[in-house]
């Protein structure tokens, strides 16, 4: 490829102006952190890192960033569309855009957000001092911070992905796409795909090795149950996503004929793979929020969670489940009765489990004692608008009647109403419950809430009249249409309640920088929400080592009923503590995987394999480095101790 | 919970390595998921041949059943080295883990030499979908081998250096895992590619 | 000398010999599509657990419970891929 053509992207007046933008915000940031003399700081603090509270850290910021680019995405698409024949976009540029917005929102906003909140609560819930892997959690992370850069360089190099976020073959093969737009779908999504790959290794590990004495699998807080049934998905799911990636590359970069159109090829296998995968991957996003909605329920109704071994057995056959139902996505390919009744009825199947879930949330706030906070506000707005989600999925899994609803906005409507109120209020709600655990202040609560109405009412004006747009046939996808189809009235609507939408998201900006500068009448000791579970038993911010002494469990909500029988969980004699070193290589690593899959997009197939050899060095270093962990001793444990507590 | 129970083998001993023995079955399991979507692709495509050789036409038993019989040995070999190391017999194991990777390394010279003939009769990766899954099957298969004789080198030279530790029998007890794993893996090529393909 | 070749490692490769042989009688005699099918699935099968068992030391630890759940799901998810996929893309198309 010629100069030229690789930076053909910034002859669009918008691209340029957003790329000038990148640009001088990132002026900015190493200004600033050469100015205030913090780079020595991040890279000892951060980059370095292997304890898991800073790595949720960073996921939840990076998952932010990628929230706003791919919130701006979705207003620029509802701002082209408000009226009919809009020159606002070109169609091509139309393409990237929804297409990155998909990708983005949903392997680099909610599957990180979630990760972070795993990283930040899972190892504090069960009493551990940190996960099975530290090292391997810093290189997943890594590994997505890499995938993250590649997806967003895109953007001005060589051009986006533009086949949708489902890329679908032929439309996303060489025949059709001859740039490299889709070579960079396929390696930034595999770069990350891989770091998700080892998340769950590693938090299934974690997970059923790690909990503290007593904690049987009956008396596991529920948050780490339902994140324990994603990160299961997200080990079996992850290497379809792998093998099909890898297919996809070599129909595109080495002439296999997997997905072609001719020498025997099938493209719908690759639709087929996608879905195995791409199913799954919803209840890996669904299923954690679901989890947080149960610990913020349970808290704010200061009830325990009713039904809980209705909720883990219904994860279980969701886990399953899960599995059964992806052929729904293409009903309309053209297969037989017997395939689409059979997917028909799986589909229909898994609602059931999910209304279970439902009907307890309802009966935990039943004789509650509720409070109002910002995330008790999420899980109430979350349950009738997430229903309106899942009853419109059961009209859609009737197969028959899906041919009238494929591909058009009303598809559209119902995995938001889906993904927002369960993933993104899930998160939220997180955010909002765990922020005080990360940094040991509370954020704002009436920003918090007036972002919760803006938020809950820009998003059903913006998605509603979506539905009856689609059932006006009005296909998802089009840039544009003309006058005479009457669409714009609706169209119009949605796009003023996606500028709501985006002024809610704006108050979280607003909340950070407010609170950050209140911080001194925000701060707050460990369990600033009379809450239940373990993680709220130690200080906050959490001390490196998480818990001075292990707490031994007797019962689901051990927390709860020790402050209220007045024990001290942490009582026990405090002895060294056992931690891992940190390590720049993780990252080093990650970077020399981002170049690999930057220069193979590229066809720069020799540099590739050069930096491919690179890799497998800084395997093979770790493979003979000795690395026995350092111990805090007890001193240090002590001095912490009293310091966090306050009598220095 | 029990972090340091002495009635374990060494290589489960000590704070990280029962984790890292659990982690990797958790591994193991991803890569049945792994080959499952490469069989798939294989069963979905197997009939696709365009103009191109079909499966009948090209597989032969000959080299097929040197492969299985190199890898099968070399699977019984790893295990007779884990047992040495059990033992703590140094020397044994170390030949043990030699010969097995000896045994690697001649499975895939038998695979690449497969390989050239399939494209001496015009079959190459990109001659067909069949092709493209067939060898896009065996050539992953081939590549975790590949993998694997890299990785078993590091280990040979770490227990020849330091002798059994908790450390070196704990990495050497994974490779194994690994190792036999690939030889399961075999176990399905050899049947339902190859057998299969020539009933 | 015989310390170091243990009896269920040696039974163990003299029974993926055998079942090797078996396996090849598909290809050897003339055997009805089910009848040749079933002697593959049972022999692969066979094998597997062969390895799993004897010389992967599946059940020898305290965490045998959490590992047969985990490799038999994985097992479940790969068939179902396998199946589905076929039943989609191929049989019920």
């Amino acid at each position: 490829m010629t100069m030229s053509e690789i930076f053909a992207p910034l002859k669009e007046p918008l691209i340029m102006g957003t790329a000038v933008g990148i640009m001088v915000g990132v002026i900015a940031v190493i200004a600033g952190l050469t100015y205030f003399k913090l780079w020595g700081w991040l890279y000892n603090n951060y980059i370095k890192t292997v304890d898991h509270k800073k790595i949720g850290v960073m996921y939840i910021f990076v998952a932010l960033v990628m929230l706003f680019k791919g919130g701006v995405e979705a207003l620029l698409m509802r701002a082209q569309t408000a009226v009919p024949d809009n020159k606002l976009l070109n169609s091509e540029h139309y393409n990237e855009i929804f297409t990155t917005h998909g990708v983005l929102m949903i392997l680099f906003v909610a599957m990180p957000f979630l990760f972070g909140l795993f990283n930040v609560v899972i190892p504090l819930q069960i009493g551990a001092r940190d996960v099975a892997f530290p090292r391997l959690n810093a290189l997943s992370f890594w590994l997505f911070a890499a995938g993250a850069v590649l997806i967003n360089v895109s953007f001005i190099i060589g051009g986006s992905p533009n086949a949708g976020w489902t890329s679908y073959f032929p439309l996303a093969g060489i025949e059709y796409n001859p740039g490299v737009n889709n070579n960079y779908y396929a390696w930034s999504l595999q770069i990350s795909g891989l770091g998700s790959l080892m998340t769950g290794i590693n938090f299934v590990t974690t997970i059923v090795k790690m909990r503290a004495p007593g904690m049987t699998w009956m008396k596991v807080p529920m948050f780490t149950w339902s994140s324990f049934i994603a990160n299961i998905i997200v080990v079996f799911a992850f290497p379809v996503l792998t093998v099909a990636l890898i297919m996809m590359t070599m129909d595109r970069q080495f002439g296999t004929k997997f997905f072609s159109t001719e020498d025997g090829g099938m493209d719908m296998l690759w639709a087929n793979l996608f879905w195995v995968w791409g199913h799954p991957e919803v209840y890996i996003v669904i299923l954690p929020a679901f989890g947080v909605f149960s610990e913020v329920i349970a808290t704010f109704s200061r009830k325990n969670l009713f039904g809980y071994g209705s909720m883990v057995a219904s994860m279980i056959i969701i886990s399953l489940l899960s599995f059964l139902v992806w052929a729904h996505h293409f009903y309309t390919m053209g297969h037989g009765v017997v395939v689409n009744g059979v997917f028909s009825i799986t589909t229909m199947l898994i609602a059931v489990p999910t209304g279970v879930k439902i009907f307890n949330w309802l009966l935990t706030m039943r004789h509650g004692r509720i409070t109002f906070t910002t995330p008790m506000l999420y899980a109430l707005g979350f349950i009738p608008i997430f229903t309106i989600g899942g009853v419109t999925g059961v009209m859609l899994a009737m197969a028959s009647a899906d041919y009238q609803y494929h591909n058009t906005l009303f598809l559209v409507a119902h995995f938001h109403y889906v993904l927002i109120p369960g993933t993104v209020f899930g998160i939220l709600a997180g955010y909002h419950f765990w922020w005080p655990k990360m940094f040991g202040f509370k954020l704002n609560e009436k920003i918090g809430q007036v972002g919760f109405w803006l938020i809950a009412i820009g998003f059903n004006v913006t998605f509603f009249p979506m539905f009856i747009l689609g059932l006006d046939g009005y296909a998802r996808r089009m840039y544009t249409y003309s006058a005479e189809t009457g669409y714009m009235t609706l169209n119009m609507i949605s796009f003023i309640g996606a500028l709501v939408l985006a002024l809610g998201f704006a108050t979280l900006v607003y909340n950070i920088y407010y609170s950050l500068r209140h911080r001194k009448e925000l701060a707050c000791g460990g369990d600033p929400w009379d809450a239940r579970s373990l993680e709220w038993a130690t200080h906050s911010p959490v001390p490196e080592y998480n818990f001075a002494v292990v707490p031994t469990i007797s019962r689901l909500d051990e927390f709860w009923y020790a402050k209220k029988e007045g024990r001290d969980l942490q009582a026990g004699k405090i002895e060294d503590i056992h931690m891992p070193n940190d390590s720049a290589a993780p990252f080093w690593q990650s970077v020399v995987m981002g170049l690999f899959a930057f220069f193979f997009i590229f066809n720069e197939i020799g540099i590739a394999i050069a930096l491919g050899v690179v890799t497998l060095i800084f395997m093979a270093v770790r493979s003979f480095e000795i690395d026995e962990g350092r111990h805090i001793h007890i001193k240090e444990i002590e001095e912490e101790e009293r310091r966090l507590r306050g009598d220095r | 919970m029990s972090k340091h129970n002495n009635s374990v083998p060494l290589e489960y001993q000590g704070e990280e390595n029962d984790l890292k023995i659990f982690g990797f079955w958790i591994f193991l399991g991803a890569e049945i998921v792994l080959f499952a979507t490469l069989f798939t692709t294989y069963f979905t495509l197997v009939n696709r041949t365009g103009s191109a050789p079909t499966g009948p036409e090209l597989f032969e038993i000959g080299p097929v059943i040197l492969e299985t019989f190199l890898l099968l040995t070399s699977s019984f070999t790893i295990g007779l080295g884990v047992h040495a190391m059990r033992l703590g017999r140094v020397k044994p194991m170390i030949v043990f883990y030699i010969i097995t990777l000896l045994l690697g390394a001649g499975f895939l010279a038998v695979e690449i030499d497969e390989f050239i003939t399939y494209v001496d009769h015009g079959a190459t990766i990109t001659s067909s979908a069949f092709l493209s899954a067939l060898m896009t099957l065996l050539g992953t298969h081939g590549a975790h081998v590949t993998f694997g004789l890299l990785w078993g080198i590091a280990i040979i030279i770490q227990v020849s250096k330091h002798g059994i530790n908790k450390r070196t029998a704990n990495k050497a007890f994974i490779f194994s895992l690994y190792w036999h794993f690939l030889d399961v893996v075999w176990i399905f090529l050899f049947s339902f590619i190859y057998l299969k393909g020539m009933m | 000398m015989a310390q170091l070749f243990p009896k269920e490692h040696v039974l163990g490769f003299i029974g993926s010999i055998v079942l090797t042989l078996v396996a090849l009688s598909v290809i050897q005699f003339d055997l009805s599509l089910t009848a040749a099918l079933v002697i593959l699935w049972v022999t692969a099968i066979a094998q597997a657990s062969l390895q799993l068992v004897l010389f992967m030391h599946i059940g020898e630890t305290d965490d045998k419970k959490s590992i047969y759940v985990a490799t038999i799901y994985s097992v479940v998810i790969g068939l179902v891929t396998v199946f589905g996929s076929l039943l989609a893309m191929i049989w019920g198309y």
